[in-house]
């Protein structure tokens, strides 16, 4: 099989996603009082309305509605103020009622987009850049936009665990276990235009969907966990063609990577096809990380017919202009805003800015601790955003990675944070001790002052002092002074390290340069 | 036709109850549970509430009485398919326990169609497919009946999933006419009537989704009342057509009819179709009574007596009835309703898909009849629902499962809407002239047992009952004596306009108050003569009438658990 940079010499792929977000952080479910929560005991989080008991009735949640129509106000869609739920009918047991309450034509959230910022190794994969945009500063890479059709609000499906056989699916099982606790739960389906080139493409609009979604705070976005779900949908045409070629639609993408790779397996498979003489068939594919490879699940030849028919239980949905306005206001800075902000407020460096505006968690905790620390000090913002930029990037990031922590699960607080921006900022600290006082608070949440008093840190800044070490240094090595004023500048280290070792670490190394160049220069 | 003639004489038993209310004050519980069942039989919930006033009944004494007569009667009636005794009598003891209430429905016996759920109860909507179904949770009607007082003395027969006009489509056999037991008592809640109509039960609840209230009332000669599309929660009955589907009550008169609305209606959270009602039924009916109609404009659909297959005693009964509510002062108006032939098309449109839907769920994954022997899911599905489902229900599912198919929607579901739309209209535009409709509601009087054998004969007897689902207007069946040739009841409708039901009851009981009928079967009578006085568990020594006459049940693999025609130990739920 060829491979990627290949196939697309000579095809173009078209690529749509269908993304399903579950929304975790409502407490109830869509269409009951059930309480939503992750891995609970089997069936314990079911009622007869989410258990398809005979005679239920479905009572939709204000909640759902709120989420999904702040999602489509962030993805830029037209919000309509008129829509209905339908009925999407099918046999499955994990679907207790066997048919799924939907939407039908008009969604909740219609026609919206995302500008999709392709930058360094990704937008290698895409070597023809037509329509697309240059990047603004003339950075390596390029804009295009996609376009999003519709978000439109469901119920999930319960869990089927099918026991015995192989491969643990249901054909050659002994039987089948079912988990109703996820039945019902609110979920948003948001599909997209054929806008997608290529997988990386695929894999950054998903990974911006998510940021998104979660500066939303309406789900947790856990491809592990399933509570972000994507499908892929892809065929392949000729370059310089406009028809499009028939589709598969592709399942189990079930992590970033897993998405990039099995478009790229499924992408380079139909081009072999294809230039093998043969037909794609439009058929549903499994990816198989294992194996990397797809595998076909079931050849559509006809549409599936789901007699989707107006839910006769639910009335039609009219939103008033009141509702829509009521939760624009509560749409908070999106995260291409936020590194607006960083990068035109405080100067932060484009890498710095693009770490902590598209983690949303990390971003709040920024701009907790620079609030608190414009409030106390005086010191210049932008120098202190940026130092509070690198203590979380270079400290804070590093910690929670190597311990495998998030932020909430840390005793950081942001106050103890811009506290120790403060304090190496004010030369009070050596980088060294500043990495010594984080690595205290972090764990007992002890304010850095505190923990500095405790440790008896101190820098020496003292002008005086610090000269009076670099004399007795100067005269403890008579032959290196010789050899710096014949011209090895470099031993300035040398002369550093001997009087930070002289004052226990506590001396400005910064400072200590400053006097011994001008001691030796005299 | 001779409306006015009491042929049975059952009026007098009653007021031998009322006369026994007033001297007896004082008497305690369970004293009198050995009360004549022709006097039992006859009381309404006003006689229920003044002999428990005055002490001279109590609660238990009714549960019992009640439960007298259901061993007495049902086993000619085949009514319940599951009585509730035990549920009864501790309803009664609680009641008696606490002051006796004597407003809602405290002490008033009542039983409620299969296809609602209550706790500790079977839910079989007369179905083989859910024979087994032990309802997990209580409807909101038979929550709201039950909190209001009322005794639950069992779960009535029905239609299979209420598919029918004749309450032969149950899988546990059929229901019996009390007026002539070789009859159907009409359908699909041909259970709820027959029991009212035999003195069983003073009032029942039933559910309509194109007549299934109005057209066995009519039958069996009570009267059965379908609200306004939205006034009683659907919440917990199981559902034939969502947007069709009203839950509304049987009784022995308007006023009993008014009493058990007020107590089940309004907005309930958990059925967002439901709507608040801000009047009360109880005072519409008074004042229907004590105010009469003077001035109230009665609205006579053109054409409808000249339809074929309109019978010539439901014509002189609409005629009747026209005549007396012009000696009331009121005022008669023809009405056009251009649309309303198109009802039956939409609704066994809109129907049959909605009925679709609906009962996929049974599907014998979670609960219900499941068949053993499949190798795969599709083959448990296929068989379970083929043994479990009956031929009625068949096709009912296979013809929405037809019509909502891709390229089909188009020909048939939308332009049914449409249809619908236009009826709706039709509907609105007449009461803006006139405030009650008066119609038949059943083209013939009730028919014998196999008599209508193909299902669109069937369909054609819900013709003036039809549109009012489709519209969701509320319509009454009031008995108005027996036809003069067939002896059985005759009934009419009155429509009114959507959530002004208060008209409806209005004009119901000012038309009922001049007609001097019998209510009660002959056959209570018959039985009242064979026994003296009840109790529970005594059995009169009289002979039953003869097995043959009684239709057989039209399901051979009818679940022998389940025939609960008055086994007392196997009905009894545990």
């Amino acid at each position: 099989m060829k491979n990627l940079e290949t196939v697309l010499r000579d095809w173009e792929a078209v690529i749509g996603l269908e993304v399903h977000t579950e929304l975790t952080t409502l407490t109830t479910k869509m269409f009951c009082g059930c309480k939503i929560e992750y891995g609970a005991e089997p069936n314990t989080h079911v009622c007869p309305v989410c258990l398809g008991m005979p005679g239920a009735l479905p009572q939709p949640n204000k909640a759902a509605i709120q989420s999904i129509v702040l999602a489509g106000l962030a993805v830029g869609c037209t919000i309509e103020k008129r829509s209905m739920f339908y009925r999407k009918n099918y046999f499955y047991p994990d679907m207790s009622k066997n048919f799924q309450i939907t939407q039908g034509p008009v969604a909740f959230c219609m026609r919206g987009g995302l500008d999709l910022e392709v930058v360094g190794a990704a937008a290698k994969e895409r070597g023809h850049r037509e329509q697309t945009r240059p990047l603004t500063g003339g950075a390596q890479g390029y804009l295009t936009h996609i376009g999003i059709t519709r978000i439109h609000m469901e119920e999930d499906a319960g869990k089927m665990v099918h026991k015995g056989g192989e491969s643990g699916r249901i054909s050659g099982a002994d039987y089948s276990l079912l988990d109703y606790n996820r039945c019902g739960t609110p979920l948003i389906e948001l599909v997209t235009e054929p806008d997608l080139r290529t997988p990386e493409e695929a894999r950054l609009f998903l990974q911006k969907l998510r940021q998104i979604f979660l500066a939303l705070r309406i789900s947790n976005c856990s491809m592990e966990q399933g509570s972000l779900r994507c499908d892929g949908n892809v065929s392949l045409r000729r370059r310089g063609t406009n028809a499009l070629g028939t589709k598969t639609e592709l399942k189990n993408m079930n992590s970033f990577k897993n998405l990039h790779d099995g478009l790229t397996y499924e992408i380079c498979r139909q081009a072999e096809v294809l230039e093998g003489g043969g037909r794609v068939v439009q058929e549903t594919r499994h990816w198989e990380p294992s194996t990397r490879r797809t595998i076909s699940m079931r050849v559509k030849e006809t549409a599936d017919d789901y007699r989707l028919f107006p839910e006769p239980d639910l009335a039609p949905y009219d939103l008033s202009d009141e509702f829509i306005a009521g939760v624009r206001a509560l749409l908070p800075e999106l995260p291409d805003e936020r590194r607006e902000r960083y990068l035109r407020d405080y100067d932060l460096p484009l890498h710095d800015a693009n770490i902590l505006a598209y983690d949303v968690d990390l971003a709040d905790f920024y701009d907790a601790a620079l609030q608190t620390s414009a409030k106390e000090k005086s010191t210049p913002t932008q120098q202190l955003a940026k130092q509070l930029a690198k203590l979380l990037i270079n400290e804070v990031l590093a910690y929670l990675n190597a311990h495998n922590l998030t932020l909430a699960q840390t005793a950081l607080s942001p106050e103890n944070l811009a506290g120790l921006a403060g304090l190496t900022l004010s030369g009070a600290l050596s980088s060294k001790q500043a990495k010594a006082v984080f690595a205290q608070t972090v764990t007992n949440g002890d304010s850095p002052q505190e923990i500095v008093d405790k440790l008896g840190f101190k820098q020496v800044s003292d002008v005086e002092e610090l000269t009076a070490v670099a004399r007795d240094i100067l005269t403890r090595f008579p032959d290196k002074v010789r050899e710096y004023r014949a011209g090895k500048t470099g031993l300035i280290g040398f002369f550093v390290g001997q009087a930070m070792q002289a004052t226990a670490g506590q001396a400005n190394p910064v400072l200590l340069n400053e006097t011994f160049t001008g001691l030796l220069n005299e | 036709m001779n409306p006015t003639k009491d042929t049975a004489g059952n009026a007098p038993e009653a007021d031998k109850a009322k006369e026994r209310a007033s001297k007896n004050p004082g008497k305690r519980a369970g004293e009198n549970n050995n009360m004549p069942l022709a006097e039992y039989a006859a009381l309404n919930i006003a006689d229920i509430r003044s002999a428990l006033v005055a002490g001279d009944l109590s609660a238990l004494d009714l549960a019992l009485a009640a439960q007298a007569a259901l061993e007495h009667l049902d086993e000619q009636v085949h009514a319940f398919v599951q009585p509730t005794f035990e549920l009864a009598q501790t309803t009664a003891n609680e009641i008696d326990s606490h002051n006796v209430r004597a407003t809602g429905l405290a002490g008033v016996p009542i039983a409620f169609k299969d296809n609602m759920n209550q706790q500790g109860t079977r839910t079989t909507c007369a179905s083989k497919m859910l024979a087994n179904y032990q309802s997990t949770y209580t409807a909101t009607c038979v929550g709201r009946a039950l909190a209001a007082g009322a005794l639950p003395m069992g779960k009535l027969n029905m239609d299979e999933f209420a598919f029918g006009s004749s309450t032969e489509t149950s899988a546990f056999g059929p229901t019996c006419n009390p007026w002539d037991i070789r009859r159907v008592p009409g359908g699909s809640s041909g259970g709820s009537a027959a029991a009212v109509a035999s003195g069983m039960v003073p009032v029942a609840l039933g559910s309509d989704t194109g007549g299934s209230i109005r057209q066995p009332a009519a039958f069996c000669g009570v009267v059965g009342f379908k609200p306004t599309y939205g006034t009683v929660s659907r919440y917990g009955v199981v559902a034939f057509g969502s947007s069709l589907d009203q839950v509304g009550p049987f009784g022995r008169s308007v006023a009993c009819v008014a009493a058990t609305m007020d107590a089940i209606c309004g907005r309930d959270a958990l059925d967002c179709t439901s709507q608040d009602v801000s009047f009360s039924y109880e005072q519409a009916a008074h004042a229907g009574t004590e105010q009469g109609i003077k001035g109230l404009r009665v609205g006579v659909v053109s054409g409808y007596l000249d339809l074929p297959g309109v019978h010539p005693e439901v014509i002189a009964a609409l005629q009747g009835a026209i005549t007396r509510l012009q000696q009331l002062g009121a005022y008669i108006q023809e009405i056009e309703l251009p649309n309303a032939k198109a009802a039956l098309s939409a609704y066994y449109v809109i129907g049959p898909c909605e009925a679709f839907s609906n009962l996929s769920r049974f599907d014998s994954v979670r609960y219900g009849y499941r068949r053993a022997g499949a190798d795969n899911l599709g083959e448990q599905y296929e068989l379970s629902r083929s043994a479990g489902f009956g031929a009625e229900t068949i096709r009912r599912i296979m013809l929405g499962s037809y019509l909502l198919s891709s390229g089909v929607y188009d020909t048939y579901y939308y332009p049914a809407q449409q249809v619908r739309t236009l009826i709706t209209q039709d509907y609105e535009r007449a009461f803006e002239q006139v405030d009650v409709l008066l119609t038949p509601v059943s083209p013939r009087t009730a028919f014998e047992f196999g008599e209508i054998a193909d299902p669109t004969q069937m369909y054609l007897s819900d013709i003036f009952t039809i549109p009012i689902n489709i519209a969701g207007n509320g319509g009454l069946s009031l008995p108005v004596g027996l036809g003069e040739e067939s002896k059985l009841p005759v009934a009419v409708q009155i429509i009114g306009p959507q959530f002004k039901d208060f008209n409806i009851m209005r004009v119901a009981a000012a038309l009922e108050a001049t007609y001097d009928i019998q209510r009660l079967a002959p056959l209570v009578q018959e039985e009242h003569r064979r026994t003296a006085a009840l109790r529970p568990g005594e059995k009169s020594a009289a002979p039953r009438p003869d097995a043959e006459s009684k239709p057989k049940a039209h399901h051979d693999d009818t679940p022998a658990a389940h025939d609960t025609r008055l086994d007392k130990t196997a009905g009894e739920v545990q």
